[in-house]
Formats: C-alpha cells, sequence, structure tokens
C-alpha cells in the first residue's frame, strides 16, 4: 500500500485535477447509491409510504395538501425525487456493473484462447466479434433482450428482468475486451519466458493462466471504465425505451423516461435531476476511464 | 553413440498464403527449408557450438534439440531417447525435458513481468516434483541464487528490478533448477555488454566444471564461440558447411564461408 | 593539428524527476577534428546516446542540457535553429525501418530530403540521389525500389545515404551495426571509412564492440557514468590503457587467439551504477583494485589530457 502512495501512477494521479474531479464524483455517487437507505428520507419502492397526494410537487416547495417539502420535488406518484435517483443509481450501477463484469469475463476469456490457440478457433471467435461490431451495441443488446424474454416463462419474466438487462448488455460489450486481450496475447505468447514454461512441461491451460492471463490485463481496466459508462448509458436506453427494468423499480433511465412524459406540461424536474445524474456519473467516469489509458499507457497519448 | 545425437534433422517452415488467397492469386506454395539434413554429436560434458548468419536456422536447431519444435525429419536423440518418439511414456518424457533446459538471448523476455524471482526459480522445481516440502524448496531456490551469483534478498523482487546481466543469471538458475545435464544456450550473451558478457560467459563455465553440463552454444560472435567450445559447426542456410574444433577452425578454415566470416570479425589486435 | 570542427566543453545533461535531479552527462569535454572518425564507447547506460542527441539538438524534456556549450565551426550550436544543424550534421541510427518510411520508394525519401536542403530541380535531385545510391554501394537502378525489399544490410546503406544527402560536416551513426551481422558489419563499417577519406566527413561512431571502435575510429573516448574516462589516440588507448575501466574493458572482450581457448575471460566486477546513485569520487572505484582513499571522495580531473584517474597524478606511475 505504501508502495501504492509513493508510485508514478499516484504522482500522476495527485497533478490531473481532471483526473481528481472525476475520481471525487463517481466515488461520492458510489457512496451515496450504496448507502441510499440511509441517505433517502423515503423509501421510494415501499409502496405503503408513498401519498398520492404528494404528486408533482415543485422542488422546494410545500405541497398545499400535505404540507410536505422535497428537496428535488416529487413524479407524478408523488415519490420523493431525490430518494428515488438514490435508488435509482443503485439499480443502474449494479446493472452496469455486473454487466461489465460479465463482458470482462467473457471477453478476456475467448481473447486469450483465440490469440493462444490461434487457427480455426481464432478465427471463429474473431469473425463472430466483427460480425457483431457492424451492429450498435443498444441494438445486439436489445435482440438479446427480445430474445430471452421470449424465451423464459411469464411467470418469471418479472424477477428476470434484470438478470436479462445485464446479460443483454453484457453480451453486447465483450468485444473490445476480446480484441484487446487476443492483442496482447500474440505478442506475449512468442515471449521467450512462455518457451521456458514449455520446457519443463506445462500444459496449455497453466501456460494460459498462469503466465500469459497476467501479462495481458492491465488495458482490460481500462476498456473496463470505459465500458462501465458505456453499459450504464446502455441501461438507461433500454430502460427509456421501455424494454429495461420494471417502473416500480425505476433506474435512472427509468425516471428520465418518466420525466420526460411531464416535461412538456411544466414539471421538469422530474427529467432534469435523473438526466444531470447520470450525466454526471457517465462524464466522469469516462474522463476518469481517458485518464487512466493516457497514463498507463504513455504510447497512446 | 554420443550422449547427443542429432541425425539428418531437417525442419520446412510452409510460408504460402491461406489456400484461398491462393486458389485466387494463383500462387504457388512457398516452403523454406530452415534446416537442411544437419548431422553433429556432442560429447558428455562438452560444448557444442553452433555459428551462422542471422536466419541460418540456428535457434531452429536449438528449439528442436530442446524438444519444442517437432523437426520435418531427421531426429535428436539424446542419451538414447527421443522428445518426438510416440512410444515414449510420460515418466520418461518428464525425465527427458528435466534433463535438458534453454537459456534465451532476451534478458527482458525471457522472465515472466509478474513473477517474483523466488516462483520464477522454484517453477521448474515444482511442476517436476522434485522437492515437495515447501521449506526445502526455498532453500534450494537460494542455493541456486548463490550458484548464480545473487542473493537470498533476491527472492522477493521482480525481474525489472535488475540489470540484463543479472536477469541472465536468473535465467541461468531458472534452467539450473531443474537439475539439467544439458543446457540450450541461444545467444546468452548477445544483448550484453563486454564486461557482462565475460561476468556470464566465466559463470556458464564453472558451472559446466562444477555439474558436468554439456552445451549446445549458440552465438554469431566467433571470438565468443573460441572461448566458449570443444567443437563448432558453421552452418549457412540452414546446411552444416563445416565442422572442426577451434584450433583446426580458426588456424586452417576449411570452407568460403568460414573464412568470410573469420575475416569479418573485428578484432582487437588488428590495429 | 587544425581547427576542431566540433568543440563540446564542460557539457552536462540532467534529468529532472520530481524533486530530484540526476545527471545522464557529466561535465564531458571532446574534440572532433575534420575527417576524423571518433569512438564513443562505453556500458550501456553510459551516456553515449545522450551525447549524441545533445549534439543533435535532440534532448527532450524531463532531460536537459544544464551546462556547457558545444560549437560547430566556432559557432554555438546550443540554440541554433533546426535547419542549421540538420544541413551540417546527419544522424544514422541502430534501427535502419526507423529512420525509413515504409510507404514511400527510397527514391522519393532521397529527392525529398535533397531538395528540403539545396534549391535544386527535381530531375538535379534525382540524379544527385542516385549518385548518392551508387556511393554507397547500391545499384543506383533500384532507386524507385521501397524499403522492404532490401536486406537489412542494404537498408543501413539506404540510411547512411540519406544521412549523406545534406552534404554534412558531421556525422553521428549510433549503433549502426548493432543490429547486423559481422559480415554486413564489416561492410557498413569499410564504407564509413571510405566516406570519411573521400568526402572528408567527420564521424562520431558511437557503440560497446571494442573491436569495431579498433577498426573503424582514429581516436575513442571512453565514457562510464556520463563521465568521459580516457580518451586518445585509438591504437594507443587499447594497447596501453591509463584507466583501469579502459583496461578492464579491453581484457574482458573476448579475442580469437588459439592461447585463450577455453580460457576463462578477464572480468570486471559488479555493475555500472544507476545515474540516480552515482558513488562519490570517481564514479568507478567500487569496481576497481587500485582504488585508494582520495578516488572515493574527489573526483579526478583529465590528466595528461588523457584519462581521469588518479593512478595518473604521480608521474611515471602507470598501469
Ligand atoms: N515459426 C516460423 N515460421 C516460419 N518461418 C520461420 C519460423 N521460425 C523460423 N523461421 C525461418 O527460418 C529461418 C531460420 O530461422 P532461425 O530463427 O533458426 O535463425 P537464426 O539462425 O536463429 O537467426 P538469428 O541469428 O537471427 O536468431 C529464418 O529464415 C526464419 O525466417
Ligand atoms: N528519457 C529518459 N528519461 C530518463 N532517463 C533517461 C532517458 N533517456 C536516457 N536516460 C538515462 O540516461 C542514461 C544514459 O543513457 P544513454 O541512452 O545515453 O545510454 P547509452 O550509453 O546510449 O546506452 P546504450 O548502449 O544502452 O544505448 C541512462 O542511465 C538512461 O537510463
Ligand atoms: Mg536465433
Ligand atoms: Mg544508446
Amino acid at each position: 500500500m505504501e508502495r501504492f502512495f509513493r508510485s508514478d501512477f499516484f504522482y500522476h494521479f495527485c497533478h490531473a485535477p481532471v483526473a481528481i474531479v472525476s475520481f471525487i464524483t463517481i466515488i461520492l455517487i458510489i457512496l451515496s447509491a450504496i448507502f441510499a437507505n440511509l441517505i433517502a428520507p423515503t423509501n421510494p419502492f415501499d409502496p405503503s409510504s408513498l401519498n398520492l397526494m404528494n404528486g408533482f410537487t415543485p422542488p422546494l416547495e410545500t405541497n398545499e395538501f400535505t404540507g410536505e417539502s422535497f428537496l428535488l420535488g416529487t413524479d407524478d406518484q408523488g415519490r420523493d425525487l431525490f430518494s428515488t435517483i438514490l435508488y435509482g443509481l443503485r439499480i443502474s450501477l449494479f446493472v452496469g456493473l455486473m454487466a461489465v463484469f460479465l463482458a470482462m469475463v467473457m471477453g478476456v476469456l475467448l481473447g486469450l484462447i483465440a490469440g493462444f490457440l490461434g487457427g480455426w478457433i481464432d478465427s471463429i471467435i474473431m469473425r463472430f466479434a466483427d460480425i457483431q461490431m457492424t451492429f450498435p451495441s443498444i441494438l445486439v443488446a436489445m435482440l438479446i433482450y427480445g430474445v430471452a424474454r421470449g424465451i423464459l416463462p411469464p411467470e418469471v419474466r418479472y424477477e428476470m428482468s434484470i438478470v436479462v438487462l445485464i446479460i443483454s448488455i453484457g453480451l453486447s460489450e465483450w468485444v473490445p475486451f476480446a480484441r484487446t486481450v487476443r492483442g496482447s496475447t500474440l505478442v506475449e505468447k512468442e515471449k521467450e519466458y512462455v518457451t521456458a514454461a514449455k520446457m519443463i512441461g506445462l500444459n496449455r491451460q497453466q501456460i494460459m493462466v498462469r503466465h500469459i492471463l497476467p501479462n495481458v490485463l492491465s488495458p482490460v481496466l481500462v476498456i473496463a471504465t470505459i465500458t462501465f459508462a458505456l453499459a450504464i448509458i446502455a441501461e438507461a436506453t433500454l430502460s427509456f425505451l421501455g424494454v429495461g427494468v420494471p417502473t416500480t423499480k425505476p433506474s435512472l433511465g427509468t425516471l428520465i423516461r418518466i420525466g420526460q412524459d411531464f416535461l412538456f406540461s411544466g414539471e421538469w424536474w422530474i427529467l432534469l435531476f435523473p438526466a444531470i445524474t447520470l450525466l454526471a456519473l457517465a462524464l466522469s467516469i469516462n474522463l476518469f476511464g481517458d485518464w487512466l489509458r493516457d497514463t498507463l499507457n504513455p504510447k497512446l497519448k | 553413440m554420443s550422449f547427443i545425437n542429432v541425425d539428418q534433422l531437417t525442419r520446412l517452415f510452409d510460408l504460402s498464403e491461406p489456400w484461398i488467397v491462393r486458389a485466387i492469386t494463383g500462387q504457388k506454395k512457398r516452403i523454406l527449408t530452415a534446416v537442411d539434413c544437419v548431422n553433429f554429436q556432442i560429447e558428455k560434458g562438452e560444448t557444442y557450438a553452433l555459428v551462422g548468419e542471422s536466419g541460418s536456422g540456428k535457434s531452429t536447431i536449438a528449439k528442436m534439440v530442446a524438444g519444442i519444435l517437432v523437426p520435418t525429419s531427421g531426429s535428436v536423440i539424446i542419451d538414447s531417447k527421443d522428445f518426438n518418439d510416440a512410444k515414449l511414456d510420460k515418466t520418461s518424457m518428464n525425465a527427458l525435458r528435466r534433463k535438458t533446459q534453454m537459456v534465451f538471448q532476451s534478458p527482458y523476455a525471457s522472465l515472466n513481468p509478474r513473477w517474483k524471482i523466488g516462483s520464477i526459480i522454484n517453477e521448474p522445481i515444482k511442476a517436476f516434483g522434485l522437492i515437495e516440502n515447501e521449506n526445502s524448496q526455498h532453500i534450494r531456490v537460494i542455493e541456486l541464487l548463490e550458484q548464480v551469483g545473487l542473493s537470498e534478498r533476491d527472492i522477493g523482487k521482480y525481474p525489472h528490478e535488475f540489470s540484463g546481466g543479472q536477469r541472465q543469471r536468473i535465467s541461468i538458475a531458472r534452467a539450473l533448477a531443474s537439475e539439467p545435464e544439458i543446457i540450450i544456450c541461444d545467444e546468452p550473451t548477445s544483448s550484453l555488454d563486454v564486461s557482462v558478457q565475460a561476468q556470464v560467459l566465466n559463470l556458464l563455465k564453472d558451472l559446466q566444471k562444477n555439474f558436468s553440463l554439456t552445451y549446445l552454444f549458440i552465438s554469431h560472435d566467433l571470438a565468443v564461440i573460441s572461448t566458449m567450445a570443444n567443437n563448432i559447426g558453421v552452418l549457412k542456410e540452414g546446411v552444416l558447411v563445416e565442422e572442426a574444433t577451434p584450433k583446426d577452425l580458426f588456424c586452417k578454415p576449411q570452407h568460403d564461408y568460414t573464412k568470410m566470416l573469420l575475416a569479418a570479425v573485428p578484432n582487437l589486435q588488428n590495429n | 593539428m587544425d581547427e576542431p570542427l566540433l568543440e563540446i566543453k564542460d557539457l552536462s545533461v540532467s534529468l529532472k524527476k520530481r524533486n530530484t535531479i540526476s545527471v545522464a552527462v557529466d561535465c564531458l569535454s571532446l574534440n572532433l577534428y575534420p575527417s576524423e572518425i571518433l569512438g564513443l564507447v562505453g556500458e550501456s547506460g553510459a551516456g553515449k546516446s545522450m551525447t549524441g542527441s545533445a549534439i543533435l539538438g535532440l534532448i527532450e524534456s524531463p532531460l536537459y542540457i544544464s551546462a556547457g556549450t558545444i560549437t560547430l565551426h566556432g559557432q554555438s550550436i546550443v540554440e541554433a535553429p533546426e535547419h542549421i544543424r540538420g544541413s551540417k550534421i546527419s544522424m544514422i541510427f541502430q534501427d535502419p525501418l526507423v529512420s525509413l518510411n515504409p510507404l514511400k520508394t527510397i527514391g522519393e525519401q532521397l529527392v525529398k530530403t535533397i531538395k528540403t536542403h539545396f534549391n535544386i530541380s527535381k530531375a538535379e535531385a534525382l540524379e544527385r540521389g542516385k549518385r548518392l545510391l551508387s556511393d554507397v554501394g547500391i545499384d543506383p537502378e533500384r532507386i524507385d525500389a521501397y524499403p522492404h525489399t532490401f536486406s537489412g544490410g542494404m537498408r543501413q546503406r539506404v540510411v547512411i545515404a540519406l544521412a549523406l544527402a545534406p552534404d554534412p560536416d558531421l556525422i553521428i551513426a549510433d549503433e549502426p551495426t548493432t543490429a547486423l551481422d559481422v559480415s554486413v558489419q564489416a561492410q557498413i563499417l569499410n564504407l564509413l571509412k571510405r566516406l570519411c577519406i573521400e568526402r572528408g566527413t567527420s564521424i562520431i561512431l558511437i557503440t560497446h564492440d571494442m573491436g569495431v571502435i579498433s577498426e573503424t575510429t582514429d581516436r575513442v573516448a571512453v565514457l562510464y557514468s556520463g563521465r568521459l574516462v580516457e580518451i586518445g589516440e585509438t591504437s594507443d588507448v587499447l594497447q596501453h590503457p591509463k584507466h583501469p575501466y579502459t583496461a578492464g574493458l579491453v581484457a574482458s572482450t573476448p579475442n580469437i587467439d588459439p592461447h585463450s581457448f577455453h580460457k576463462k575471460l578477464f572480468q570486471i566486477p559488479g555493475t555500472m551504477p544507476d545515474i540516480n546513485d552515482v558513488p562519490n569520487g570517481c564514479a568507478f572505484h567500487p569496481r576497481c583494485e587500485h582504488a585508494s582513499n582520495i578516488c572515493q571522495t574527489q573526483k579526478p580531473p583529465l590528466f595528461n589530457a588523457r584519462a581521469s584517474c588518479w593512478l595518473l597524478e604521480t608521474p611515471g606511475e602507470t598501469l
């Protein structure tokens, strides 16, 4: 740990205001999502705490029927917007994180196998990746989402909707991981330490996992950061299009869709605050990811 | 029969385009003969050196002797066993692998940058199951480090904390870890400075004496070879054009190619 | 001797990293005379390339020239604009592929270089390019070929032709033959020697190969830890080294000599220090068998314009 604080990485971090600001924003947003139940004044997912009379209260104004007031106002069903955003963030971040994790595991594994084994296995995996890349990933996600919904029996559809969402976003984002890992694997497998490992009779799995994998992981972190932002936006887009999470447990995207319905009737806050949150989150993750890429990979500058 | 017998060793490489491309463009297959019917023997405890220009097939031979590249035809027989013998069972295969180890040219690429020195040297010990007990493994790693002139302090360090010469020493320690009888040195000092080169070459000589090791030593530097070899083979485009002891080769070179190589060596005394 | 072509006086190149400053080239002084080949030799990290970069003005942050002057024809070139340097000094790098554009024929590259330095027509430039190619021993008919169709040694010749295009007074060759085979190396070194005699170009040859130094150069400068430890006529330095480091380098170079087959080589113990912790006094003292007290505390000056070693302080004492 002490080594980390003395490292060049930490030094560069301390001298990059953009990195510091975006990192703090990300941490703040993540912490407030984790501790949403402690910070939020109400639990928006608990129908019993809702009071329809509170609907459409503007920010910081007192509701004329109930006499309550809300920091960021309420939505059509009288849910406190501040609390809803915090809980919505939880869902957005959870979906994003799990989707990135899925994409990463899949991409790294396939890239490693393609690069190390080569031949027809490599051709199949990479041609498949090429084909998938010709479609926008949101389209791929929607396709997978639709297929999954069609396969699942109606009883479980509702509970499974978040899992389906994670899988469809995850499957639509694995290609950049696979391409990068394959590229580094092609370089690493020609190095002499791999030959040395062959000389002591290690088999292919052992060489891939023990020797090559640790050496191809560093760019993966950078891609994961950038994909995380993409995944959160993809989740928001899907939910905005109404194919994502159910409205009873709204994510940021769902909130934006709800808010959009009321934009022209003057209830601007229902759209604005979730949108700002999403923007701040995606932007800071992207900025941090860019900085990370430049720092870890000086050649790309 | 000698300790190592290389018999009619040949290796081809297919350099042609994929068949689809060939079918469309009407190209023929392009086959490169990297090693062409090479024969030589190495006696136990001796050093056989291969010299030749870049691309003459030195590394290809080294890989075939090390059992990590399959010959197109011909054979390498080490102590009457052959890596490519289909009848070889798993135990004798492992024993043969343990016997032959390799030291590489690049001090940077030959050590896994994510592994600590201790684990790098310990890996062959574990892989061949030479020592089971972890404490004894640790003691053996320290012993190996000391044999190559490093110390116990270096166990927890990573490769990037060492200089090129020190890394070659670590490579040598790793090769020694499996208690081999043969070490194949593929240009072990080509990327080192003269002063460090002298240290590494002397170390290799000491180890040969102490453990009666057999070396297949590859270099393109005739001066280095003259200080190391008992026998020298000169390779040109995959063919062994001349084979002699250092004395004969340097005093009475037979083949024109050898004479050309000798004339090209920059020599301190010529000035 | 005539006026020196290039004069380096007390040149220091430093490296600034966070709050520490380390010195990569330390107070180096050298002269280079017209049509002379000067060798710059030393272990990896001794500061050879850095000295070359300083002459070419290629030192970039975090490195900077912290002291000293470099003059060419008596004019300071530390702050000279690039085109003045470019037409008088050329550079040859270790890897010929780095200096050649793979997408252009060598003719196009030659013509472009010639036209940036001389105000002549394209046809004349092409003519000149062909002459340069035949000068370096390449068939001028191949002027329309692409770099990848040449072998390593021929590419290095093309690079030399490109370096000759501005008709420079000085060529800095940084390990021009390290990537090549001995036989090709011999051809390239002969070419450099010939150019030096025929065109009167001076050459600084950077290498770590004592054999190359011995066969090619007129004078040699030995660097250790960024400092000049010995300089002099090549044959004199190699046969009667005055500095223990030079002596060690010469002795540890393997040689084809029937009396030394199978003998152990001489070895200098230890390794060159990192530029961040150069020892006090003479940088070589921890590895030197002749080291005395003064070596540990005081930097030796260059005695007799030859070697920086305290052994030379008392006249008559030699290695
Ligand atoms: N895997 C491969 N596929 C195709 N061609 C190969 C392969 N390995 C080697 N070759 C070719 O075989 C020839 C001999 O190569 P090798 O590596 O044995 O040369 P070398 O003598 O070791 O040269 P160097 O001194 O440059 O290491 C070369 O022409 C090379 O291009
Ligand atoms: N950009 C840089 N940043 C930090 N240190 C550097 C940089 N470039 C060179 N150095 C250091 O400066 C010293 C001198 O380097 P230089 O490249 O001149 O060595 P050299 O004698 O040419 O070695 P080689 O034979 O390996 O080319 C070395 O210790 C090197 O680590
Ligand atoms: Mg080779
Ligand atoms: Mg250099």
